[in-house]
């Protein structure tokens, strides 16, 4: 029985998955804490481990003039040391865990951890980003938000790998991001918010709004984002309780062992109040 | 020699710190030793009708009730828990037996196929379902008084109320539990992380039916405790005892952290009322108090805990007439036990909102308010002891208020606070994800506190009547032997520079070990501030004995035993009399910011200032007062710690947060460096009172931000969400 | 699993189940017991060591992961003369109390003045922030950092 396979190329990793279930493993950091077991016994998997977090494939970040191709297993640190890494990317992804972490988790193991309360994912989603899937055959492009089904889950089929991830090298004029934790530093997210917009003059362009760990997965909603865009700055504060009323209706927080329902779904409204303010340009 | 005692000195513990090569339990190992885990209830009440074992890998043992060759109970105060549990379990992780064995997979996996089958018993899981019981449900209650609470409430002016409530608090020593038991020529010998090496003998000596000859314990170096390895290790000690015996191998067990934190002792949370009798002078002149404690499952150290919170109950304040009742109710959840602080931060939390929510309520500064209440030289005590040390909390307070600009901060919140409806608004600009810029609402909030040093009452006199040991060796080494540990607070320093100063000697040649019972007297357990105060008094004496009858290369061993000062008077039956000999001072300032959108709370500066009488070694007080704040600061922010149905919610240090290196400013300290007449070169109790003021300066701080009342620790921006009305802080 | 991991500087063929946690691995075979365990679940920091240069925690490393890779452990840290700076540093701080946390914290300073030989406050508390300490309240810590910064110039 073979516990694990550590393929000396991707093709050797693709091959392994046709053939084989597996957990793909990169950074581990989520990994062998969810299948941890008591101090100094091995942690069950259940399924034999793929390790790819040295595959030199999976580690390519380039810059190209409208899109930023990283790949699955860049961990958090390499792409904070990256020069063309987004200034937004950058603040979101500083706010993640410990420099220990950092070290070691990847962007592809937060997005098949598929948590609700994923760090990297309010971001990923509101610049549509892509993810590369790929199988022994070729590749295919799936959205982030296509990708992730549900809490844990993924639409990853049989013998594919998460391999890449395309961002769009949008600019924005305006960055509103609030992760809320249990304390300030190394803490899960009990909310999250992201807000991004191109504001021309007094012109609003392109507005992207995503909450994280208010729902099972990121929500963000196309259609009042859609509405937005377009609008003048002067028109948003007399939308505002509309909009919220729009999102109030897509988030649906839970209440656990971090935060209670009550506050998640009061706050992280507030942010997008805050956020739509900070549109506005509205004075004291 | 140093100019003082109190200049800082090389720590002996630092450099094999450091370099990771001390030896904490979990890095000793012994020749054929094997591990242990232990099987534990999942339930918080039942009645175990029946275990069912797999069959036993080679080598792997099961230990259990029926390998206790003593009495199957521990001792403690009151010996009412099991080391393991018989026909009943009355908590979630009350421990079951042991599965030990030379392999860690198979005893996991053996654990993993041990199937108990309970009948459940309906649980107590809250204070209001344990009062609905009535006697069966509380553990002990005590009622004290003072002059008659009853005639100052029938001539008050106004009176005033206000319910105070604290909750679990864990200790997150960095080094989880652990103990390694051998058994050899028909002895006994516990290793362990632990605070109180003879309580464990005790524990052991009840447990194997030996007689004390027989039985050796010896701490190893210990990562920290905080009174969270005061009695629960003569628990595990016992358990690897029993193993040790039966099996006749050496038998070590650790903690997995998230076991040690769903298993091991808790602070109490309390309920505390308060009702308070003010004259036309505003002056508060009667008070009833009361306060309730959840002692969890089994009764452990709460009687004394319940007395220490309620001999603090009216807090640094002069009221004549107080009646205070107390009592400890009993749940089917962890059994909770020392911490530091034990009893004391609750009630002194109580006692501060209160205080400050009457001065809201009456117009007046709380500074203003506190200050002209406060206890003078000479008042007596809610026991009716005499205070009688000179009190310096004014200049204190003063020096407090200069180092943190209080009072200006104080006017200047109070304007921000009225001014603005700390309505939101954002910059319109590109604000790269910094704070939103709403206006923050920024609150400042003062303390007063104090902590009776040593142990409560008559302990020392009549429970544990230390004795302490010099041995003096041919080549002029001397060696301190005392049964206290180091465990990060620095007796391994503190001790040797008061007897090395005494006798006279170059500080390393006075050399302390890891106590070892096997060569150390009961100088009693490392608790309740007593370790400089009453154990270092007594090598003290000691060393000016070894002194007196000094000779050059011959070996010489005195001893001293403790003596109670007549001057202290103290009635156990009735607490009436000096609960504590003498009390440390201080008084802290907290202020901080609030965010108006997420109500976060953002400590933006912490100042203290102390009298513990002389500092022993400044860099190590200065070391206790940062750490202790820390917790204090943990306590009342950000450490969340809840139970439904009997199982705490938050069981790994991911969801049971404490603070990092991000979450709270360094505090700002002073202390007095007055010296105590009665302590070793000046020297009164330090260990605890760092934590006790942060908790209520903070809350005092938040109350002032929100102008709501803040009756609940920990202030969680969830708590205050609930409790600021809503209409003051949305934008409309 | 046969593996080779450089460890302190010496090369260990070892023979292991490759998820083993590289913690495990370093505690018990190769008896590096500074490495220490505080919680299992990467929150603490205590199991720190450096793997390729970068500080991890080997709690949450498979030992898979480190074949091939160098590890600096507190152990050979130790007889470095930065780790001398440092020890140093900490000692007059007041930094040490229980001790637990200690070489992890010690290895979070290196990592730290590696890259930023002249750290501001900001930046030694966010480069300690995956280290908890329950003694300290961490100022004295920060303190040290910042002694060790000083003191060691030319060094980092």
């Amino acid at each position: 029985m073979v516990n694990v396979y550590r393929p000396a190329s991707l093709v050797e990793a693709l091959g392994f998955l046709r053939q084989n279930r597996a957990v793909p493993l990169a950074g581990g950091t989520d990994l062998m804490v969810q299948h941890r077991r008591s101090s100094g016994c091995t942690p069950s998997f259940g399924l034999p481990v793929l390790f790819i977090g040295h595959l030199d494939e999976l580690k390519a970040m380039h810059a190209e003039k409208q899109t930023l191709r990283i790949g699955a297993a860049c961990t958090y640190s390499d792409l904070l040391r990256w020069s063309e890494l987004p200034d937004e990317f950058r603040t979101v992804i500083s706010q993640i865990a410990s420099p220990a972490i950092r070290n070691r988790g990847t962007v592809g193991g937060n997005v098949c951890n598929a948590s609700p309360a994923g760090d990297t994912l309010p971001y990923l989603y509101a610049l549509n980003a892509q993810a590369v899937v790929s199988n022994a055959e070729g590749n295919r492009l799936v959205p982030v938000s296509t990708l992730i089904t549900g809490p844990g889950q993924t639409a990853l089929e049989q013998g594919e790998l998460l391999t890449g991830f395309l961002v769009p090298r949008t600019r924005f004029s305006t960055f509103f991001y609030k992760k809320v934790g249990s304390r300030r530093a190394n803490s899960c997210s009990k909310l999250s918010f992201l807000g991004l917009a191109r504001v021309k003059g007094n012109e609003l362009r392109d507005v992207r709004i995503c909450f994280g760990a208010v729902a099972p997965r990121v929500v963000r909603s196309p259609e009042t984002e859609a509405w937005l865009s377009g609008r003048k700055t002067q028109e948003i504060d007399e939308m505002v309780p509309q909009i919220r009323a729009a999102y109030a209706r897509l988030i649906r927080p839970i209440e656990d062992q971090r935060c209670t329902l009550r506050y998640r779904n009061e706050i992280s409204l507030r942010l997008l109040e805050y956020f739509l303010g900070t549109l506005a340009g509205s004075k004291r | 020699m140093n100019e003082t005692i109190s200049d800082a000195t090389d720590r002996p513990d630092a450099p094999d710190k450091i370099g990771g090569t001390a030896a904490y339990v979990a890095d000793l190992s012994f020749e054929g030793m094997l591990h242990a885990r232990t099987l534990r209830s999942s339930r918080s009440h039942a009645r175990i009708t029946s275990i069912e074992f797999p069959d036993l890998p080679h080598g792997c043992f099961i230990v259990d009730r029926h390998d206790v060759p003593g009495v199957n109970r521990v001792r403690m105060i009151t010996d009412d828990q099991p080391f393991f549990a018989e026909e009943l379990v009355r908590y979630i992780g009350e421990p079951i037996l042991l599965v030990v064995g030379p392999d860690r997979e198979r005893i996991d996996e053996t654990l993993g196929k041990i199937r108990v089958s309970y009948e459940e018993i309906s649980p107590v899981c809250t204070l209001e379902e344990a009062e609905k019981r009535g006697s069966d449900g509380c553990f002990i209650s005590y009622e004290i008084s003072k002059g008659s609470a009853e005639q100052a409430f029938a001539g008050a002016w106004k009176t005033y109320q206000g319910e105070y409530r604290t909750g679990l608090q864990e200790h997150v020593y960095l080094e989880p539990q652990g103990v390694v038991g051998l058994y050899e020529n028909g002895r006994v010998t516990v290793y362990g992380s632990m605070q109180c090496p003879y309580y464990v003998k005790s524990a052991l000596i009840q447990g194997l039916g030996l007689s004390e000859e027989r039985i050796r314990v010896v701490q190893s170096t210990t990562g920290g405790a905080f009174g969270g390895k005061e009695d629960y290790p003569s628990i595990i000690a016992g358990h690897v005892a029993f193993a040790a015996m039966k099996i006749q191998k050496p038998v070590r067990l650790v903690l997995d952290r998230e076991e040690d934190v769903i298993c091991t002792t808790k602070r109490h949370p309390s309920v505390i009322r308060i009702q308070s009798a003010v004259d036309e002078r505003r002056t508060v002149i009667g008070m009833q108090v009361d306060i309730t404690l959840d002692g969890g499952a089994y009764e452990g150290l709460s009687s004394v805990v319940l007395q220490r919170a309620m001999f603090a109950a009216s807090g640094v304040y002069r009221v004549n007439d107080v009646q205070v009742k107390g009592r400890v109710l009993r749940t089917n959840t962890v059994p909770t036990g020392a911490f530091r602080g034990f009893g004391g931060p609750q009630a002194i939390f109580a006692i501060e909102m209160h205080m400050h929510s009457i001065a809201e309520k009456l117009g007046e500064d709380p500074l203003e308010f506190k200050l002209r209440h406060l206890l003078r030289q000479g008042d007596s005590t809610v026991t009716g002891g005499k205070l009688r040390e000179r009190i310096r909390m004014p200049e204190m307070v003063k020096r407090v208020c200069e180092l943190s600009g209080y009072s200006d901060k104080a006017k200047e919140f109070r304007k921000e606070a009225k001014r603005s409806d700390a309505p939101l608004h954002g910059s319109g600009h590109r604000s790269d994800s910094e704070e939103p810029k709403g206006e923050k609402l920024r609150g400042v909030g003062i303390s007063f506190f104090s902590h009776g040093c040593a142990f409560t009452g008559s302990g020392e006199k009549d429970k544990i009547k230390a004795r302490v040991k010099l041995r003096k060796s041919q080549d002029g080494s001397v060696e301190i032997l005392v049964s206290n540990v180091e465990f990060g607070q620095g007796p391994m320093t503190t001790l040797r520079k008061i007897v090395a100063r005494t006798l006279g000697v170059p500080l390393d040649e006075v050399l302390y070990r890891n106590p070892d019972t096997d060569r150390v007297p009961d100088s009693g357990p490392t608790v309740a501030s007593r370790t400089v105060m009453i154990v270092g008094k007594l090598l003290d004496r000691a060393a000016r004995d070894l002194k007196e009858r000094w000779r050059s290369g011959e070996e010489i061993e005195v001893s001293a035993d403790y003596e109670q000062p007549p001057r202290i008077e103290w009635d156990q039956e009735h607490f009436r009399g000096d609960a504590y000999p003498v009390y440390s001072w201080g008084t802290n300032v907290v202020e901080v910011e609030i965010d108006p959108v997420t109500y976060e709370i953002l400590i933006t500066g912490v100042w203290g200032v102390y009298d513990v009488g002389r500092a022993i070694d400044e860099r190590i007080l200065r070391g206790q007062i940062e750490g202790g704040v820390a917790q204090g600061l943990g306590y009342s922010t950000m450490e969340v710690m809840q139970s439904r149905m009997g199982a705490i919610l938050q069981h790994s240090i991911a969801d049971y947060v404490i603070p990092t290196s991000l979450d709270f400013p360094k505090t700002e300290i002073d202390f007095l460096n007055a010296p105590y007449a009665h302590g070793p070169y000046g020297a009164k109790c330090a260990g605890e009172l760092p934590f006790i003021g942060a908790a209520p300066a903070v809350a005092a701080a938040v109350q002032s931000a929100l102008g709501v009342q803040v009756n609940r620790i920990p202030v969680t921006p969830e708590y205050l969400l609930e409790i600021v009305k809503d209409e003051a802080l949305s934008e409309r | 699993m046969k593996l080779c991991l450089n460890v302190n500087g010496e090369d260990y063929h070892i023979e292991t189940d490759p998820l083993r946690r590289l913690l495990d691995v370093l505690r018990e075979d190769l008896n590096l017991t500074g490495v220490k365990e505080g919680c299992g679940e990467g929150e603490c920091g205590a199991c720190s060591v450096f793997m390729d240069g970068r500080i991890v925690n080997s709690c949450l490393v498979p030992v898979l992961s480190a074949h091939g890779t160098r590890i600096l452990t507190i152990e050979g840290f130790s007889k470095t003369q930065r780790f001398h700076v440092l020890s140093e540093s900490f000692e007059e701080a007041g930094a040490v109390q229980c001790g637990f946390c200690t070489p992890g914290f010690i290895l979070a300073a290196e990592a730290l003045l590696r890259e930023n030989p002249q750290p501001t406050e900001s930046e030694i508390r966010n480069a300690l922030s995956g280290n908890l300490c329950r003694c300290t309240g961490y100022s004295s810590i920060v303190e040290a950092v910042m002694i060790a910064s000083r003191k060691g110039k030319g060094l980092w």
